[in-house]
């Protein structure tokens, strides 16, 4: 399974460069107070969800899983790299986010630190989900008709959200509730928030192990 | 010694096409050759080996193992070639030895970097940038590396000059001298399994009509040439399949001494492989 995350990397090393120079320019941005936390780390997790959708495109080019299973390790490893790969990517990119938070706090002497952390968990949490979405469906459909799925999860959300803010639809005042949770219970939530969609995971790794045992190649 | 491959009753349908009850055997210490034509279930039955479709019926035993149930500990010992060069572009064959080397727990960098030098493969140059045959030749240097014991090669030859072609057939010839090792490879081009291959499988329309050792087939059958007249003399059970043309008639004959011995004025010379194919995919039943 190592192999194949190694795999993953070496093929897309040019894209990671590529990515890792994105990562390091909202960093400096964000360290310079020109981008706010919330808005570098969500850009992080989207680019990196990029990824895993590249490995599947690179793969189905070269056919690399016809080939991939003739070596020892079976259907199941195969998946297992794959989601093991996104899983590695996305903590990465929240621990880039992590160190923005620090930065921030250390260049800027603001005492936000945990606010930003807790955004930090929260678009982890997000990217979690989307790999869970994700990753069946690429397995499914392959990742040419699965792409349309990805801007779907990720942008009707926030379409949706747009909307009902427009609309007014939550009405005056209906949200007033959240404002009478207490500090401490939103901190621990927030970073006991990515148990879910890591939860999550196992399941989406189940649906895309049975996938693939279908599958014929 | 134990088979290499044993396959009894493999049977795989499509809507279009199926391998009916495929029964093999390859005995360790030689070279098989798949033969037929496009279409005849020769990919098929080596993806039912490796379990990349799922049979409908029969069973597989890879080096002892059963394909399925011993997947995993059968192809550890398993090289395999497919019909193209299944690594990325992006990937250079440094960065495949870094890869397989964490895939096969056998995996020898310094067997792959000896490979690499006797065929002449740059390790830091993308694989983009190789040619048909030298990533073909890449693909088996990555086969041989884990030091298998089986190899199994799908039209690994095909589209590759003759040079390359005899090139690797060295390297199977190599391979080969351990009594232990086997090969299963598929091809069409005939002229390399004569050179080669100690065993033969005809498919034809998803059958086997015809698995015996290469010594046997090349001397027993035979290529009967002889007029319409003549050919009507001949009894058909003697005969196996026939082609009849403007200026004369063909016939492979199953027994070349025998039907010799029978009709001794007709004139059967020996016959090739191409020909077999020739005469069963193309020809008419007597």
């Amino acid at each position: 399974m190592i192999g194949l995350v190694l795999k993953d990397i070496l093929v897309m090393r040019k894209t990671i460069r590529t990515y890792a120079m994105f990562l390091l320019f909202y960093l400096v941005m964000t360290v310079l107070n020109l981008f706010t936390i919330s808005f570098t780390t969500a850009i992080l997790q989207l680019i990196v969800m990029l990824l895993p959708m590249s490995a599947f495109s690179f793969d189905e080019a070269a056919k690399w899983d016809r080939y991939a299973l003739t070596f020892p390790l079976g259907r199941r490893a195969l998946v297992s790299g794959r989601y093991l790969f996104a899983l590695v990517m996305t903590v990465f990119a929240a621990l880039c986010g992590l160190l923005s938070c620090v930065l921030v706090s250390i260049f800027d002497n603001q005492d936000m630190i945990l606010e930003n952390m807790m955004t930090v968990m929260v678009c982890l949490s997000l990217g979690l989900l989307y790999a869970d979405i994700l990753l069946p469906l690429c397995y499914k459909l392959g990742p040419e008709r699965a792409r349309p799925y990805f801007y779907l999860v990720i942008f009707a959300p926030i379409i949706l959200l747009l909307a009902a803010y427009q609309l007014d639809f939550f009405g005056p005042g209906s949200l007033s509730f959240l404002s009478s949770v207490p500090d401490r219970t939103v901190v621990n939530l927030s970073f006991l928030f990515p148990i879910l969609p890591l939860a999550g995971m196992w399941v989406s790794y189940r649906i895309s192990c049975r996938i693939m045992e279908q599958k014929e190649f | 010694m134990t088979n290499a491959i044993e396959i009894r009753g493999l049977c795989k349908s499509y809507q279009d096409f199926s391998l009916q009850n495929i029964n093999l055997t390859l005995p360790g210490g030689s070279i098989m050759g798949l033969i037929g034509e496009n279409g005849a279930g020769k990919t098929t039955t080596i993806k039912c080996i490796l379990n990349l479709i799922h049979r409908d019926a029969g069973q597989i035993t890879l080096l002892d193992q059963d394909n399925i149930s011993g997947e995993a500990m059968a192809k550890a010992d398993i090289g395999v070639v497919l019909d193209e060069c299944y690594f990325h572009d992006t990937l250079r064959p440094r960065d495949i030895d870094r890869i397989l080397s964490h895939v096969f727990s056998t995996w020898d960098s310094a067997l792959f970097d000896a490979y690499l030098g006797k065929f002449q493969l740059p390790e830091g140059k993308f694989v983009k940038e190789f040619s048909r045959g030298m990533k073909m030749k890449l693909s088996l240097a990555a086969a041989l590396s884990h030091r298998p014991k089986l190899l199994i090669l799908d039209e690994a030859t095909a589209g590759l000059d003759p040079v390359v072609r005899d090139e690797i057939l060295d390297e199977f010839l190599a391979f080969i001298q351990d009594e232990d090792h086997a090969i299963l490879i598929s091809s069409h081009i005939t002229s390399d399994l004569e050179k080669a291959a100690d065993y033969i499988t005809y498919l034809h329309q998803g059958k086997v009509v015809l698995s015996e050792a290469k010594d046997v087939i090349l001397d027993r059958y035979g290529r009967l040439a002889c007029t319409a007249k003549q050919l009507e003399t001949v009894d058909p059970a003697d005969l196996v399949r026939v082609r009849k043309g403007s200026f004369g008639c063909e016939g492979l004959v199953r027994d070349r001494a025998a039907f010799q011995r029978k009709y001794r004025d007709l004139l059967v010379e020996k016959t090739t492989l191409e020909d077999i194919m020739l005469f069963i995919g193309k020809g008419e039943a007597v």
